[in-house]
Parts: C-alpha cells; sequence; structure tokens
C-alpha cells in the first residue's frame, strides 16, 4: 500500500454558457498514480493538462465549476475523496499538505510570519502558544532561515521571494506531514535561490521519509529532484516511470517530443516535433487524445490506447508503446 | 484551475431563447433589472399611443378623483389624468437619463484616459479638478447651476452630465493605470502607434469594460436628482408631466387625503431607479464572471 | 569589419524608488554593439536589468545617462514624436503573448496594425501582407479572423512575432520570448526566431533567464548582474570557460533535462540584493565566494579572457578565480553575510 493512491481520477468543469447550453470541460480524465514514502514524483505537462487540477482535486480544493465526477483519492488507505471538511480537515495541513505558486501572494499579508506558524499548529493541535512558538522557531531553522527568532516577526512583505518560499515550506512542515504536494516550488524563483529550495525540499523527504510530488514544467528540475516522473497530457497521465528509464526511452511520442524540445536536444539533434495548440477540453477527441499533434498518428489511434506496460515500473499509453523508441526517433528528427 | 485554458470551444449554437435563458441564470439581477428597464422605455415610446388621455389634457369637472374605472391612478388637481401623466413621465426620466449618460461619458471618459496614460501633472490637475466638483454636495451645486442658468430640461441634463463625469473620470484612469502594466499598451507604443490611437483604439475599448455597469446606476442617480430638482421647484415645472413636478403637486393634497397624486409619480420613480440599479449590477455579474460562480 | 547597427555605451537607468529620496539603479553603465544578423544575449536573474536595457533601446525608457546609437544616429533623447518613424526598424517581442495583445482587436486587425502605421498600402495590400506574415510565421490563416483569447500561448508569441516583423525591422528585442510558452511549444517558437534571422539577417537582442536557450540562440552573451556586465564574450566561450565567479555559479545552477548528467554544483548563498543600495565596488561582492578586500574598492573593469571575451573580476589577473576552489577563508563569514541578504531589506 503506498502513501497517496489516486486512482481513475475524473475531474470536470461544468456551467452553462451565455447561451444556457451545458459545457463540460473534461480537465482530468482517468488520472492513475501513486506516490510511496521516500519517493518524489514529479508531475509534466503543459498548460491545460491538468497538472496544478489534479493537486487541487486530492487537496479537495476545487471550486465551482470544477468537480471531482468520478475516482479515488487513497491516502494512507483511506479514502479522503468527499470528506466533509471538518473530516478533510484533520489530514489536510497536517499529514497531507500543499505548497503553492507564487509564495509572496500565498501568506497572510496581515499577520507577521510567526503567527502564522503559531495558529498553523494550534488550528490542529492542542499546544501552548509557548511551544507552538518555540516549534515555529525549529522549523524555521529547519528550513534555512538565518536569524530565525528575529524572522519570526517578520512581515510577509518584508521577505523576499526564496525567504518566503523557504516560509511557506515551513508552514507546510510545521505539522509533521508525511506526504507534499509541490505546485510548481520554484517558478518565478532566481535560478541560484531555485537550487536552494530544491535541496531543502530533497533533504527534507529524504530525512523524514516523507512521500512528494512535485508539479513543474521544469524537466530540468524531475531530471535532477525527482525518483519518478508521471507525464500528462488532456489530464491523463501519459507515460510514467523512473526518471531515468523515461528520459533515456521515452516511448509516448508526447514524452519523446516533450525532451526533444530542450535547448540541449535541439542543439545536439535539431529540432524536433512542433508542438500545436493544446486540445480542446470541451471536445475532446475519441481515441488517443494526442492524435492530431502526432506524427505516428494511425488508424488504431481512434481507440483509446491502453497504458501498456514497458518494463519495470515503466509504462506509457500509446499503441505503439512497446515498439523499440529509436524507431520512433528517426520518425521525430528524420 | 488556472491550469484549464481551453481555447476556441466548438460553439455548440445560439439561440435567442436559450441566450436569454443563459443570461437569467448567470444574473437573474440583470434580468429583472433589464425587465423593468424595459417596461419603462416602452412605456416611454408608446406613451402617446397606449395612455388613455393626454398628458395635460384636462377634465375640469373631474378633479381630485381617487383611482377608479375612469381614471386608474385618479386625477389630480386640475383635472389630468395620472395614469396617464406618469406613463408620459417616462419618457422625461429617459429624456434626462439617456443625454446626461451621454454627457458624463463624453467629458469623463476622455479625461480618464489621459490622465491615467499620461500621468504626472496632467493626472494631478485632471484628479483634484474632479475632486473640487465631486466634493460640493451635488445637490446643492445642481441647484444653483439651474437657478442661475434658467429653469429648462437642457441645464437640467447638462448640469447633471457635468456633476457625474468625474466619477467615470476616476473610473477609467483606474482602469488606464491596470492596463499599462499589462503589456499591450507598452508594444502598442513600440508599434508606433501615435498618442491618440493609443488612447482610443487600444485603451478605450478595454478600459470602458468597467464604467457600463456605472453607466446604469448613474442613469438611476440622473433620474433621481432631476425628480429632486423638481420636487423643490427647480427645474422641470408643473404642468409639465415629470415625476418629481407630479409628487411636489401632489404632496398638497396628501394632508387633505388625495394620496393618489403623488403615490403613483412616486412608485414609477421608484421603480425605475430599481431598475436602473438592477441592471447595473446584473451587468457587473455578467462581466466580470468571476465575482460569480456559474454553474450551481 | 562590419558597422554595429545598434551601440549602447555605458547605458544608465536609474528609477525612483518607493520610498522618497531612494533610487533603484536598474542598469549602471552596460555597453554592447549589436551587428547586422547577430544575435547578442543578456542572461541573469531579476534585476539584473537585462529587461530594462530592452526598453531602454526601444526608448519605451528613458536613459538616464549614456548613449544608444541605432544606425548610427543617437536616439539616447529625441522625442517620442521623432522616435516613431524609427519604430518600424526596431521591434520587440514582449515575454507573455497573452497580455501584450490587445484582446479587444482581432489577429488580423494586430498583424495589419504595423503596416497600417508605417506604410501607405490600401486595405486589400494590406490584407495581402498580413496574410502573408500569417503565413511566414505558420500561423493557420483562418486564425486571423479570432480574438487573441481563442488562441494558445505558442500562437498568440506567433502573432507578435508577425507583428515585430510586419515592417522588415533591422533589430528586433526578444525579452524573455519563450518564458511563458509551455516546453513543446518553445522549440517551435525558437525554431522559427532562427529561421526569419537567416531568411531576413535581422539582428536580435535576446533577453532571458534561461541558459540553456541563450546558448542555444545567440551568438555572443552578456551576462548580467545587478544592472552591470559582469562577463561577456561569444556564446560558445562564455559557456565552455565561464570566468566570472557570479557566471560560474549561474551556469552550476542550471539543471539540465537529463538525468545522466552528474551536477557540479556550487549554490550560492542568498539571494540578489534588491537594487536600491548598490555595494560600492563589485555588484557580486557580497555574495561571492571569493571576495577578497579589494573587491570592495572599486567596481572592477573587464579583464580579457580571450578574443572578445571579457570578465569583470579582479581574480581574472591572477587566476584564481575559479570558484570550486574557493575554500574557507570565507567560511567564517558565511552566516553574516547569508543575514546580510536577506535582512537588507528590514532593517
Amino acid at each position: 500500500m503506498s502513501l497517496l493512491e489516486v486512482s481513475n481520477l475524473h475531474t470536470h468543469f461544468i456551467s452553462h454558457d451565455l447561451n444556457n447550453n451545458l459545457r463540460i470541460a473534461k480537465g482530468l480524465n482517468g488520472v492513475t498514480f501513486e506516490v510511496d514514502k521516500g519517493e518524489v514524483v514529479g508531475i509534466v505537462g503543459e498548460t491545460g493538462a491538468g497538472k496544478s487540477l489534479t493537486a487541487m482535486s486530492i487537496m479537495g480544493l476545487l471550486q465551482p465549476p470544477a468537480r471531482v465526477v468520478e475516482g479515488s483519492v487513497r491516502f494512507d488507505g483511506n479514502e479522503i475523496l468527499g470528506l466533509p471538511a471538518e473530516e478533510l480537515n484533520k489530514i489536510r495541513g497536517t499529514e497531507l499538505t500543499m505548497i503553492v505558486q507564487s509564495p509572496l501572494t500565498s501568506l497572510d499579508p496581515l499577520s507577521r510570519v510567526g503567527k502564522q506558524l503559531v495558529r498553523a499548529q494550534r488550528e490542529h493541535r492542542n499546544i501552548s502558544k509557548d511551544e507552538a512558538w518555540a516549534a515555529g522557531v525549529e522549523t524555521m531553522t529547519t528550513v534555512g532561515i538565518p536569524d530565525p527568532e528575529r524572522r519570526m516577526s517578520a512581515w510577509p512583505h518584508e521577505l523576499s521571494g526564496g525567504m518566503a518560499q523557504r516560509v511557506l515550506i515551513a508552514l507546510a512542515l510545521i505539522n509533521g506531514p508525511r506526504m507534499i504536494i509541490a505546485d510548481e516550488p520554484t517558478t518565478g524563483l532566481d535560478v541560484t535561490v531555485q537550487a536552494q529550495i530544491l535541496d531543502l525540499l530533497q533533504g527534507l523527504v529524504r530525512d523524514r521519509d516523507m512521500g512528494a510530488m512535485i508539479i513543474t514544467h521544469d524537466l530540468g528540475v524531475v531530471a535532477h529532484y525527482c525518483t519518478r516522473i508521471c507525464v500528462m497530457f488532456a489530464g491523463s497521465i501519459i507515460e510514467t516511470g523512473p526518471v531515468r528509464r523515461v528520459f533515456n526511452d521515452p516511448r509516448h511520442p508526447y514524452t519523446q517530443a516533450l525532451i526533444s524540445s530542450t535547448p540541449k536536444r535541439i542543439a545536439e539533434k535539431g529540432y524536433g516535433q512542433i508542438g500545436g495548440p493544446p486540445p480542446n477540453l470541451y471536445a475532446l477527441p475519441a481515441g488517443c487524445h494526442y492524435r492530431d499533434r502526432c506524427s505516428r498518428a494511425a488508424e488504431v489511434c481512434h481507440t483509446s490506447p491502453l497504458l501498456q506496460e514497458i518494463g519495470a515500473a515503466h509504462h506509457a499509453r500509446c499503441h505503439f508503446a512497446t515498439e523499440s523508441s529509436s524507431e520512433s526517433a528517426t520518425v521525430q528528427h528524420g | 484551475m488556472t491550469d484549464i485554458a481551453v481555447t476556441s470551444p466548438a460553439d455548440p449554437g445560439f439561440t435567442w431563447s436559450g441566450r436569454i435563458l443563459g443570461i437569467t441564470r448567470r444574473s437573474p439581477t440583470f434580468a429583472i433589472g433589464f425587465l423593468i428597464v424595459a417596461l419603462f422605455a416602452f412605456v416611454a415610446v408608446f406613451a402617446n399611443v397606449i395612455s388613455p388621455f393626454g398628458a395635460i389634457e384636462t377634465f375640469s369637472s373631474k378633479v381630485l378623483l381617487p383611482p377608479g374605472r375612469e381614471f386608474w391612478f385618479g386625477s389630480d388637481g386640475n383635472g389630468m389624468d395620472v395614469f396617464s401623466r406618469v406613463m408620459h413621465g417616462a419618457r422625461f426620466a429617459f429624456g434626462i437619463a439617456v443625454p446626461s449618460a451621454i454627457i458624463m461619458l463624453v467629458i469623463g471618459v476622455p479625461l480618464g484616459l489621459i490622465a491615467g496614460y499620461k500621468g504626472g501633472m496632467i493626472d494631478e490637475v485632471v484628479l483634484r479638478t474632479m475632486d473640487v466638483i465631486r466634493s460640493f454636495p451635488s445637490i446643492v451645486l445642481a441647484l444653483a447651476v439651474v437657478a442661475a442658468t434658467g429653469q429648462s430640461l437642457v441645464n437640467v441634463v447638462l448640469v447633471i452630465g457635468f456633476l457625474d463625469a468625474p466619477i467615470f473620470t476616476r473610473l477609467v484612469r483606474s482602469e488606464v493605470l491596470a492596463l499599462r502594466s499589462s503589456g499591450f499598451v507598452d508594444s502598442a507604443v513600440a508599434a508606433g502607434n501615435p498618442t491618440w490611437r493609443i488612447l482610443f483604439v487600444h485603451l478605450l475599448p478595454n478600459a470602458i469594460r468597467g464604467s457600463t455597469a456605472m453607466i446604469a446606476v448613474r442613469m438611476a442617480w440622473a433620474v433621481r436628482i432631476s425628480a429632486t430638482l423638481a420636487f423643490i421647484g427647480v427645474g422641470i415645472q408643473a404642468p409639465t408631466p415629470e415625476w418629481g413636478a407630479m409628487i411636489r403637486q401632489g404632496a398638497e393634497f396628501i394632508i387633505s387625503g388625495e394620496w393618489w397624486v403623488a403615490l403613483f409619480p412616486g412608485l414609477a420613480l421608484v421603480g425605475i431607479v430599481l431598475g436602473f440599479n438592477l441592471l447595473g449590477d446584473g451587468l457587473q455579474d455578467l462581466l466580470d464572471p468571476r465575482r460569480k460562480a456559474t454553474g450551481k | 569589419m562590419v558597422e554595429p547597427i545598434l551601440r549602447v555605451h555605458d547605458l544608465v537607468k536609474h528609477f525612483p524608488g518607493s520610498q522618497p529620496g531612494e533610487t533603484i539603479h536598474a542598469v549602471n553603465g552596460v555597453s554592447f554593439d549589436l551587428k547586422p544578423g547577430e544575435t547578442v544575449g543578456l542572461v541573469g536573474e531579476s534585476g539584473s536589468g537585462k529587461s530594462t536595457i530592452g526598453r531602454c533601446v526601444l526608448r519605451l525608457y528613458k536613459p538616464t545617462a549614456g548613449r544608444i546609437e541605432f544606425g548610427g544616429r543617437d536616439i539616447t533623447t529625441i522625442k517620442e514624436r521623432q522616435m516613431r518613424p524609427l519604430r518600424k526598424e526596431i521591434q520587440i517581442v514582449f515575454q507573455d503573448p497573452y497580455s501584450a495583445l490587445n484582446p479587444r482587436m482581432k489577429v488580423g486587425n494586430l498583424i495589419g496594425e504595423l503596416v497600417k502605421l508605417h506604410t501607405d498600402l490600401d486595405a486589400a495590400a494590406r490584407r495581402e501582407t498580413v496574410t502573408a506574415l500569417a503565413a511566414r510565421v505558420h500561423l493557420n490563416a483562418d486564425l486571423l479572423t479570432r480574438f487573441p483569447n481563442e488562441l494558445s500561448g505558442g500562437q498568440l508569441q506567433r502573432v507578435c512575432i508577425a507583428r515585430a516583423l510586419a515592417t522588415n525591422p533591422k533589430v528586433i528585442v526578444l525579452d524573455e520570448p519563450t518564458s511563458s510558452l509551455d516546453l513543446s511549444v518553445r522549440a517551435g517558437i525558437l525554431e522559427l526566431l532562427g529561421e526569419l534571422q537567416r531568411e531576413t539577417g535581422v539582428s536580435m537582442l535576446f533577453i532571458s533567464h534561461d541558459l540553456e536557450t541563450v546558448e542555444l540562440v545567440s551568438h555572443r552573451i552578456l551576462v548580467l548582474y545587478l544592472g552591470s556586465v559582469v562577463e561577456d564574450g561569444p556564446s560558445k566561450a562564455v559557456f565552455a570557460n565561464p570566468s566570472h565567479p557570479y557566471s560560474q555559479a549561474l551556469l552550476s545552477a542550471d539543471l539540465p533535462p537529463d538525468p545522466d548528467v552528474v551536477l557540479d554544483r556550487k549554490i550560492l548563498e542568498g539571494e540578489v540584493p534588491g537594487p536600491v543600495n548598490l555595494p560600492p565596488g563589485c555588484p557580486f561582492a557580497p555574495r561571492c565566494p571569493l571576495v577578497r578586500p579589494d573587491c570592495n574598492a572599486a567596481k572592477p573593469g573587464p579583464s580579457v579572457i580571450g578574443e572578445d571575451h571579457h570578465a569583470a573580476c579582479v581574480r581574472v589577473a591572477d587566476g584564481t578565480n575559479d570558484i570550486r576552489n574557493a575554500d574557507a577563508n570565507a567560511e567564517g563569514d558565511i552566516h553574516k553575510k547569508f543575514q546580510d541578504q536577506f535582512i537588507g531589506r528590514t532593517s
């Protein structure tokens, strides 16, 4: 049993447009993955692929018109999907936490950092203010904030971007979570600061034997900080496997295109397949959703491909996944 | 939820009934407001045709009759039909609301565009001038100006338009300030657009959105203040079938028990002001869907 | 020797700060030339002044000091009215295509706007030009009647590029043109830019924080830190032999999207300080693992590393500029330095 088990998650945006037509955008179409203790799973994909939506669905943070219509999310073996808010809050923010994008807007601008750390603990546990304060200082130290006692009384606007992100991580860690979901934790931070934050996250997962899920669009982050990768496209995971395996032997044409479009690979092999517009989630094509952009598309792609096993823990949702990738690579770059 | 960027959804079709239902579902407020205003507009346009009597047609033998079969809303002190007069009053309501709204926009919007775009001294001067105009109690200022310049409908409209222009200046200016930081203004400058094109081709269509809801709200205000002016005897005079003037006329009779002379124009006034305000609120919901979740 | 089309000399740009009397030193004496058909990359983190330089070059900002020459003409202080006809020669593509296009104008009119402003073509001829431009940036012609919100990010960026190309400019400033796009779309945009440069010989000023992208597209690069050039040279030379400690740190912090690459990293402490109070000497001194007393004395001038390759570091002279050799000499100070970085804003 894994720490987090997401299976067959379907999230739709259901609304009526100005012409009173019912519109359904299929944001997630059967997302299945697991995150184990001590593991960092990287979720990559383009805008609209459903990366953040997956995180929001797991955390129960969806706002109408978004709604989970099917599927299951098990945390530590217990179903948490559809739990009432009070029940969910016993897990959310304590055992299962999330670090969101844009740290500066995610902190309460009207409370000092220390107060936010104390409040985050006292919401979940019966603990004195002094104890909570001490725990706050300790966590601030853990996340590498210098002079934590003084930082505790800082206002969020006094923090730099990297420091705010550390405070946010401290907030996520304060109740000793077992699983952390980080949505673009370093987007908007400078490269030199990004390295500091990622090192910190990786260290925490290792030391505390937590599970982590990092949502990112940066393949470099996945390559060096994740153990497993899930590639999303149009609300489905189209390829998953150990990072090294997937990078060296990608089987889904989208993964292949993604990896071949990094500057380094372009410099080596020239420009490959050009990405197209994202699929229309209101009218997803039957069969493979990548069909319209795929250089290998064939008649068989009008039927939905199943997740095919390629090797140990390496799966791809493509009819041609079991064929050797060198072949498809020539198709692409030739 | 930012993760979902849906492009060019296949349009599942447009029908008038669908559009009406769709809008009503998204903003019932808008639908109700629109209905009320449309009703008054209909009455205003067809007042001649649908009212049983003329607006100043007098029946000297039938003074101050209570509401009944002949005079639905009763008759006033001159023996005129209150119902017909209320209907004709709608013409004055729109006759004041629409032109004064146009004046507000014509004065207010360009000033807001220039102040927001140019900034600096120009901005300061425009803003302070607007502050001065707004800092007068508008009713007092309107009273003074109308009293000084002569009591005509045109003057009332001009004064109301002028007094409310600063509201649109401020609204448009703040929109422009927000738009300046979004890239397309820079990109318009870099393209070599002259200033007038930046203001009126690029900024105006984007900055006016927030003002559309306000237009309806200020129209309500225009109707109310013109009625107020007429009520205190400035501006439009009896026997013109203007609601404010009619309420003033009817006020004398309330003590003696003839309530209908003042009540019905009063109700009409409440109705149209409510209609405009609902319309304004509803427009805001429709134009800024983030304010409201759409699906229930 | 080819005359540069764009010459930037000792450019300085200050902004008033949020507090009265405070000055933001965004650009502090940057010089470079851009030759016809060349791509110069400006690399740096936030606060490096790279975007400000781009905007000064386009005269969207008025430089505080220095000189900008375009085609031999000094445009540093000319009025917008005089600048306007020049705008057809020097164009820009912004970072965020979603906000860079007027949402109330149709794509065809957006592309046609520049043709309308800078040529005398009639409506029919303009339409033809627009269709041709759309084809050149590989944009489907049926998108021309759509509004920007109906297009994807990649398509919108193609619209922006078509706009920039519409008047056959001599220089295009590309301000992070791919950073807000999805990875698979980025490659297509980069490919298009390369293709257009080969066809038209347009010069490009490519501004980015993404080292790998800059390396891919640029002939020469300038590494910027706090509004100063710390290293400049041919792209290949700078990436093969980064000589300024900051360039080394920046390159070592990069994460190549390949799990088999072994990272040899020297992670810097702290963050880029705000450009309000600049250090008296080398702007990088407070964060530099190799700092020594004379770094704070005066801003170091460029030292020659190789052909056309310079680094503004005092250690270049005696060859002690490799940060991997940074020893314990600074260790004792690290905690204090770290604090200064972060606490600078509160105290």
